[in-house]
Formats: C-alpha cells, sequence, structure tokens
C-alpha cells in the first residue's frame, strides 16, 4: 500500500525519540570531544575553545593498555566461545531427539536472558576470595592478586555469554548445512573429525564469522564484566569513559573515547552486515 | 583402523570439552543459589553447613534494595509499555506501507543495538544536562526506551511478515474501515510478535548496567545498580539471594516466551533436520 500523509503521521513518535534519545545525543558528544578541558572543573567550560587534543590523548601510552586489554581479552574469548559453541550448536542442531533439542534450545535461552550480575555475582564466588577453587589454585600455587589469573576470570566472565550466544547463533548456520556432504565424504575414506574441519565448517563459514563478529563487539563494549571480575586492575574502555565522567568529571576526555568506542564498533558491524549481505547474492 | 582410533579420540575430546563448558556454564550458578541458603552470618566457602532465610530476610529488609527493586520494576513496565506501543505502530507502517528512504528507516531504527551502552548512557547524560533535564525517574526512562525499542520493532517486524496483507485487503475490500481492519485483523495476527518484543524490552530493561549507572540520581536508582555498587563495596549474600530472585524472572520470562512463541521459532528451524 503507498503510504498517506495520516499513516506517516504514525512514525512520528519513533523518530522523535530516536533524535530526541540518539541522534542529538550523540551529536553533542562529537562536539564535546573537540572542546577545551581545563582539569579540575566538571566537563568543559560553555565557551571552551576548539581542540584536537581529546584526540591526541588518545594515543597517549597511558591509553594504549586499555585498548590492549580490551581488544586482546575480547579476541581471546570470542575465538575460544567459537571454538566450543560450533560443536555444541552442531550436537544441537543435529539432535533427533526433538524434547532433547528443544530442552537444549530452552537451556541456552536461558542463559542468554540470564542477568549479567547472577553472571558476574556467581563466577566471582567460584572463582573469587571464597570461591570454590581457592583450594585449587593454592595447590597449583597461582594467586588470585596475579593480573594474568584475573585476566582470565575477565575472560571467563565473557564467555558465559558469548559461549551460548555463539551456539545459538551458530544452530541456525549448521541447520542449512546438508548433513549428507560430511556423510559423504566420510564414505569416500575421511575420518569424522576430518570431515567436518574440511566440509562442514567452511560450508558455514560466514554464519562462524558474524558469530564471531557479534561476540568480539559484545566484548569490547563490555561493562560489568571487566568492573567487576577485573577488581580495577583488568579494566576495558568502557571502564576508561566510565571513569573519566565518575571520577574526573573530564568530559570532553570521555566524549573522544565514547566516539571512538562508537567508530570500532560500527565498523564491526558493517563487516557483519557485508558478510551477510554477500550470503543473499552469492548463494 | 586407525581411521577408526582418531575419530574415537577426537569426538572424547569434543565431548570432555562440552561437558566442562556445561559445567563452567551451570555449576557457579548453582554455588550462588546454594550459598543464597547459607546460615553462617559470614561469607564462607561453599558448601554452606546449615541452611536458612536468614540473607532473603536481609535483602528484603534493606530500604536501600527496596527502593532500587521498586524503581526497577515501575521503570521496566513503563519502558517496556512506551516502547512496545511505539515499536508496534512503526513496525506496522514499515510493513504495510510503500514510502521512500524505507530501509534506511528500518536500519536507522534497528541501530540502537549497536551503539554501546557506555556510549548511550554518557551521551544521554551529557544531553540531559544540557537541555535542563535532571530528574532521576525521566532521565532513566529515556535510556530504557531508547535501548529497548529496537527490540519491539524488530520482533514485531518478524510476527508481521508472515501476516499476508491479503488478509486486511479482504477486510477492506468487505466494508471495514482502516481501524476496524487493523484492531480486527491485523493486530490479533500480530500479538505473537508483541509479546515476544514486550518480553525482550522487559528483559533488557531489568538487567541494563551501562546505560543506568549514568542516569541515577542519589534517590532514583535502578536494582543492578544498587546491586553493582553493594558488590564493589562488600561481597555480602544477600546479593546471592538477589541474584537467586532475578534468576525466577529470568525463567519466568522465558516460560512467557516459549508460551506465546515457542522457543523453536527464536531461532528457526533450518533446512536440514536429523
Amino acid at each position: 500500500m503507498k503510504a498517506t500523509r495520516t499513516t506517516m503521521l504514525l512514525l512520528v513518535p519513533a523518530c522523535a525519540a530516536f533524535v530526541l534519545l540518539l541522534v542529538l545525543p550523540l551529536l553533542n558528544i562529537v562536539n564535546e570531544s573537540f572542546k577545551f578541558f581545563e582539569p579540575g572543573r566538571v566537563g568543559s567550560a560553555e565557551d571552551a575553545p576548539y581542540t584536537l587534543l581529546n584526540y591526541s590523548e588518545l594515543f597517549s601510552a597511558a591509553y594504549f593498555n586499555y585498548y590492549l586489554t580490551t581488544f586482546r581479552l575480547g579476541f581471546l574469548a570470542s575465538t575460544i566461545a567459537l571454538a566450543i559453541g560450533f560443536p555444541m550448536a552442531y550436537v544441537v542442531a543435529r539432535m533427533r531427539w526433538e524434547l532433547g533439542r528443544k530442552l537444549s534450545i530452552g537451556f541456552l535461552i536461558a542463559l542468554m536472558f540470564l542477568s549479567v550480575l547472577v553472571r558476574v555475582y556467581s563466577l566471582e564466588l567460584t572463582f573469587g576470595a571464597v570461591g570454590v577453587l581457592r583450594p585449587v589454585l593454592r595447590f597449583l600455587d597461582i594467586s588470585q592478586n596475579d593480573r594474568t589469573y584475573t585476566e582470565w576470570v575477565v575472560i571467563a566472565g565473557l564467555l558465559h555469554y558469548i559461549i551460548p550466544m555463539s551456539a545459538l547463533t551458530l544452530v541456525g548456520t549448521i541447520q542449512n548445512v546438508n548433513p549428507r556432504l560430511a556423510e559423504a565424504a566420510m564414505s569416500l575414506g575421511a575420518a569424522r573429525w576430518k570431515a567436518h574441519l574440511s566440509v562442514t565448517v567452511p560450508l558455514s563459514i560466514r554464519g562462524i564469522l558474524s558469530a564471531f563478529l557479534i561476540s568480539y563487539t559484545l566484548c569490547i563494549s563490555a561493562f560489568v564484566v571487566p568492573m567487576v571480575l577485573g577488581k580495577g586492575r583488568v579494566l576495558f574502555v568502557s571502564n576508561l569513559i566510565y571513569n573519566r565522567f565518575s571520577e574526573i568529571a573530564n568530559y570532553p576526555g570521555g566524549s573522544s573515547l565514547s566516539v571512538m568506542l562508537l567508530v570500532v564498533s560500527l565498523l564491526i558491524v558493517y563487516l557483519i552486515s557485508r558478510i551477510s549481505i554477500r550470503r543473499w547474492e552469492g548463494g | 583402523m586407525a581411521k577408526r582410533h582418531g575419530d574415537d579420540i577426537a569426538v572424547c575430546l569434543v565431548a570432555l570439552v562440552l561437558a566442562c563448558t556445561l559445567i563452567f556454564l551451570v555449576v557457579p550458578i548453582i554455588i550462588s543459589a546454594g550459598m543464597s541458603f547459607d546460615a553462617r552470618p559470614y561469607l564462607a566457602p561453599f558448601p554452606p553447613p546449615d541452611l536458612s532465610l536468614q540473607w532473603y530476610e536481609r535483602f528484603f529488609s534493606d530500604p536501600y534494595m527496596l527502593r532500587g527493586l521498586r524503581t526497577s520494576l515501575v521503570l521496566a513496565l513503563t519502558a517496556t509499555c512506551v516502547s512496545t506501543a511505539i515499536g508496534t505502530v512503526t513496525a506496522f507502517v514499515i510493513d504495510r506501507y510503500e514510502f521512500r528512504g524505507k530501509e534506511v528507516m528500518t536500519a536507522f531504527f534497528l541501530s540502537p543495538l549497536v551503539v554501546p551502552g557506555v556510549v548511550v548512557g554518557f551521551a544521554l547524560l551529557l544531553f540531559l544536562s544540557f537541555v535542563g533535564v535532571f530528574e532521576g525517574f525521566a532521565r532513566l526512562l529515556a535510556g530504557h526506551v531508547i535501548i529497548t525499542i529496537p527490540y519491539t520493532i524488530r520482533t514485531t517486524l518478524a510476527g508481521l511478515v508472515g501476516i499476508p496483507p491479503s488478509l486486511s485487503e479482504a477486510a477492506l475490500s468487505l466494508g471495514a474501515t482502516e481501524r476496524q481492519a487493523f484492531w480486527d485483523i491485523t493486530f490479533p495476527l500480530a500479538k505473537t510478535g508483541i509479546v515476544a518484543g514486550a518480553v525482550f524490552a522487559f528483559a533488557f530493561s531489568m538487567d541494563d548496567v551501562a546505560v543506568s549507572m549514568f542516569l541515577t540520581d542519589p534517590t532514583t536508582y535502578t536494582l543492578p545498580v544498587a546491586l553493582i555498587s553493594m558488590m564493589r563495596a562488600n561481597f555480602d549474600l544477600s546479593i546471592a539471594a538477589a541474584a537467586l530472585l532475578l534468576i525466577g524472572v529470568t525463567l519466568a520470562l522465558i516460560l512467557v516466551l516459549d508460551r506465546v512463541v515457542g522457543l523453536d521459532k527464536v531461532i528457526g528451524q533450518g533446512i536440514y533436520r536429523g
């Protein structure tokens, strides 16, 4: 149906909400990110001069560690999630037992819906100071104050969400791969693991890539997991943004960080969309 | 025979990894659920020797937590209503009508899904202070509406796609007004998608920390924000009690989702089965 003027009016609430609550605020931080910040103030002065300082600050050595932590731990977590999520999705997708299939999917969805607070709290109770693992750690002579240990606890926190997420994304992908193809490879003499590595995995490569990229965007914008499980020692870019705001009220600095994080996320999402568009075009 | 042998090892290895993963995903939750019934008055190693409900009593007698819980519930309900209303109307127009720039607009309406929560919260905080909105609940509502609308639009659109437009066109040609055709034909059929969207919106609103952290004021804060600040101060077990409550909310939402949509539909059936 062709839209009339009255039906277009129905789009007004959504457009108003998006312009007021998303577009203008984002434009405002872009503007703020170019303002000069005087330490000790709350935010920038109204007549503060425009400067590129907040952006050149992004390249300072002090910030570099935060990016490295964010992108490295995000990459590790997304890779592990994929390596575990793929076989998990395979088992669910090829399950012949209908109730078992339904229960597994329900289980994965429940894990995704689980509050992030429950996740971090439970993991802290398990891996933290009074955790169940404490005797094991003492036996292995691993200190809980060790930075590497804390990093792995943060990775565990990320994995707790992205393993079920990648598995669920990949169930759909694997269902669209014909199982007869891997069977054909096996009947021609390939070992089962080799048949899957050379047939099933390549055929679902687009799903695998987009699952990876979705996990990666979620990881690099993670906030609660590094804040609680990182214990102030392992911090992500999003925590840095929050600290700019809450500790030193450097709004221009927080803004340039936000713009950077937003641009990186949008780039990754652009990659995802390119991958899925090619899927429709190229079969 | 060598091939068989390699296969067995591979299968065993994968099974072992999956078993460990399941343990990793489930055991911490069981531990915190168990600890929430701990009778010891302090935080001590698992398992608790005696059981009691003291942490629940403490949670429900803590005015700070109760205030957060009340704000969270009111906020989640209000945000869900607003987002579902806006999302339904918008999805309906996008699905049924042709207009210029439709694709771009749809992408734009789904875009908050890709903006990091911290960025949304920080940007909204600066903007709302700039235009002079300082009231805590209004700020939180603004943040929660913008992060939940994409879910309501997306699921309602997915629900509408399955309904042939010929049904409401038939109603129109039989003399119904456009309004009647919407309320009697399209709306009842689209209910599944709308309810699923509302469930998602409620769940995300109840769970949000990143956006809310920026928008709270000393008297208006959500339960997750209260729990986070408590977690950073001391690791009290009444958080475990709250965690078990939140798990209850999650399970209730999953059941609603299964009843209304069917969990299988959430991820689709695929072409090849079994």
